[in-house]
């Protein structure tokens, strides 16, 4: 008799279902996509057509540039806000853990139309906001944050923030408080010893939290199109545009193709950071 | 006893914290308020408030409409999502060999991949299928999103779980399927309603995906407020909003009282 094996409630072939759902309405929709862009329109004499453009007209660049900018941007607001957070929420917030909690998750609950609207009322020229401040007189003239750029960040970082809070949260609870001890009574000060034993120890948590929220970014266009004005201009909003307007739908599908190479691209680097943690 | 000095690098964390609530809480409160205006434009302070905007929810057949879409469509797709998930995950979860992590990971990159871009290509795809835009596609271009919520749970709370209570249960005579049904089953059971919540709350506001399946039949609601909100910005907006906030808590609270999400540490 061959060696004990432990109990398997089901066999490989229960996979298949998945395997066949996804290989059908996920794998053949993105293949198909992929032999549009090289096949239809003015790519049916030139297969890199739509690519050739993407690469070569400056326009397109600077849009690839801006997605890319947007993302990075929105990261690191997201790190430089959600790091203390994460560690209030781990080291000190006591009885006020499950409220904090509640406020991590409240965004998720809520619709983007929502959200969206939330903020334009607060950012308009005569929104909330301005007119709070002119009335207590820190401004002289109106704020007109709503359509610039910021409220964009605004939006995106309202609503992607808790991702990060929750991967440093989660790393963070597993580093042994005794570290950051030994360090003060060996006579780091507590700055010291913050920067050189609990943050390195806590790297994987922002690296995680990092793609996960550049990732999202880089996806997302229902903020840049209701809070942006125009303004900031990314790949996604770019695809839906070529969709309800130009209806170029070969060169629609060459730029989802390369939005889809950025997140193949995360998707990798998240898998790796899973697997060293894996082995660690 | 001596008692504690305040902490003053607590005290500022816990001042940048109150600072960040008010950053989270604020544009969901403003919503909040604004729906309950009497008004036919935004302005605060709200000076007189009514349910008006409320009604007209009612009144507007499109978002009655698309509420009831949406809110088929989110539970629809996370049950179809569960049934094809969940054997996956028992199939993977005690798995060995190199064949591991590239299926897990297909099976968790429609979490992802852009969604207008999943959209988009599912479009074209099922309508030269002759799906068209139709519920049914939506149910698909949905129920691929649900997939990696469910077996992401289902697959962390089954890994968690030792394998000796389902051998001892094979010991003591449980066949396999009494095995799976009265052992297995109710263990991974948090993992499996986790999931299901993600899915469905994921899915009621998927407004990337359902844009490209809209018609004017069967359209989900954050595509219908969408388009309203382009020509119109009345407090409406803001009570539909409010209502499908009060649904998603709702799904929230039923889910965490029935199966205490709480002892789920896979957030």
């Amino acid at each position: 008799m061959s060696a004990r094996r432990p109990h398997r409630a089901a066999p490989l072939l229960w996979l298949a279902p998945a395997l066949a759902f996804l290989a059908l309405f996920f794998v053949a929709p993105l293949g198909g996509n992929l032999l549009r862009s090289l096949t239809e329109g003015q790519a049916q004499d030139d297969a890199a057509f739509y690519y050739a453009k993407l690469l070569t007209d400056e326009y397109y660049l600077s849009v690839m540039w801006e997605t890319i900018r947007v993302s990075l941007i929105t990261t690191l607001i997201c790190l430089a806000v959600g790091y203390p957070v994460a560690l209030f929420l781990v080291r000190h917030a006591g009885r006020w853990h499950g409220v904090l909690l509640f406020l991590l998750v409240a965004p998720l609950l809520t619709s983007i139309i929502m959200r969206t609207f939330g903020w334009r009322v607060l950012l308009a020229r005569r929104g909330l906001l301005s007119n709070t401040l002119l009335d207590l007189g820190l401004i002289a003239r109106p704020l007109d944050l709503l359509n610039d750029p910021v409220s964009v960040f605004v939006g995106l970082v309202h609503v992607l923030v808790p991702f990060m809070v929750l991967s440093i949260a989660a790393v963070l609870q597993g580093i042994d408080r005794r570290l950051e001890e030994s360090a003060r009574v060996l006579g780091a000060s507590r700055l010291r010893a913050f920067l050189s034993v609990t943050l390195p120890l806590s790297v994987e948590g922002m690296a995680t939290g990092a793609i996960l929220v550049f990732m999202l970014t880089n996806g997302s266009f229902v903020t840049m199109l209701l809070l942006g004005g125009g303004k900031v201009v990314t790949m996604p909003l770019l695809i839906y545009q070529q969709f309800t307007m130009t209806q170029d739908l070969a060169f629609a599908s060459a730029m989802g193709n390369v939005l889809l190479l950025a997140a193949l691209a995360c998707l990798a680097l998240q898998v790796g950071m899973l697997r060293r943690r894996g082995m660690a | 006893m001596r008692r504690r000095r305040p902490d003053p690098v607590a005290i500022a964390l816990g001042a940048f914290v109150l600072l960040f609530a008010v950053f989270i809480l604020a544009p969901i409160v403003i919503v909040v308020v604004a729906s309950f205006s009497a008004e036919n434009f935004i302005a605060f302070p709200i000076t007189r408030t009514s349910f008006r905007w409320y009604w007209r929810i009612v009144e507007y057949r499109p978002f009655l409409d698309s509420l009831i879409t949406s809110v088929e469509l989110a539970f629809a797709s996370a049950a179809i999502g569960a049934a094809i998930a969940v054997p996956a995950a028992l199939a993977l979860g005690r798995a060995r060999g190199p064949v591991v992590t590239p299926v897990t990971t297909f099976l968790l990159a429609p979490i992802s991949i852009p969604a207008v871009v999943l959209g988009f290509a599912l479009l074209y795809f099922l309508s030269a299928l002759a799906f068209g835009v139709s519920f049914r596609s939506l149910l698909v271009a949905h129920s691929v999103v649900a997939i990696p919520y469910v077996f992401r749970t289902v697959l962390s709370v089954y890994r968690a779980l030792p394998a000796s209570l389902e051998e001892s249960a094979a010991i003591l005579g449980a066949g396999r399927w009494q095995v799976l049904w009265f052992v297995t089953l109710p263990l991974v059971r948090p993992g499996l309603f986790a999931g299901c919540l993600f899915a469905v709350l994921i899915s009621l506001d998927n407004l990337p995906l359902s844009f490209f399946f809209g018609t004017a039949q069967t359209n989900t609601l954050p595509v219908v407020v969408l388009s309203y909100m382009q020509n119109q910005f009345d407090p409406s907006i803001a009570a539909i909003s409010t209502v499908q906030m009060a649904i998603a808590v709702a799904v929230l609270l039923v889910t965490e009282r029935m199966y205490g999400l709480r002892r789920l540490n896979a957030l």
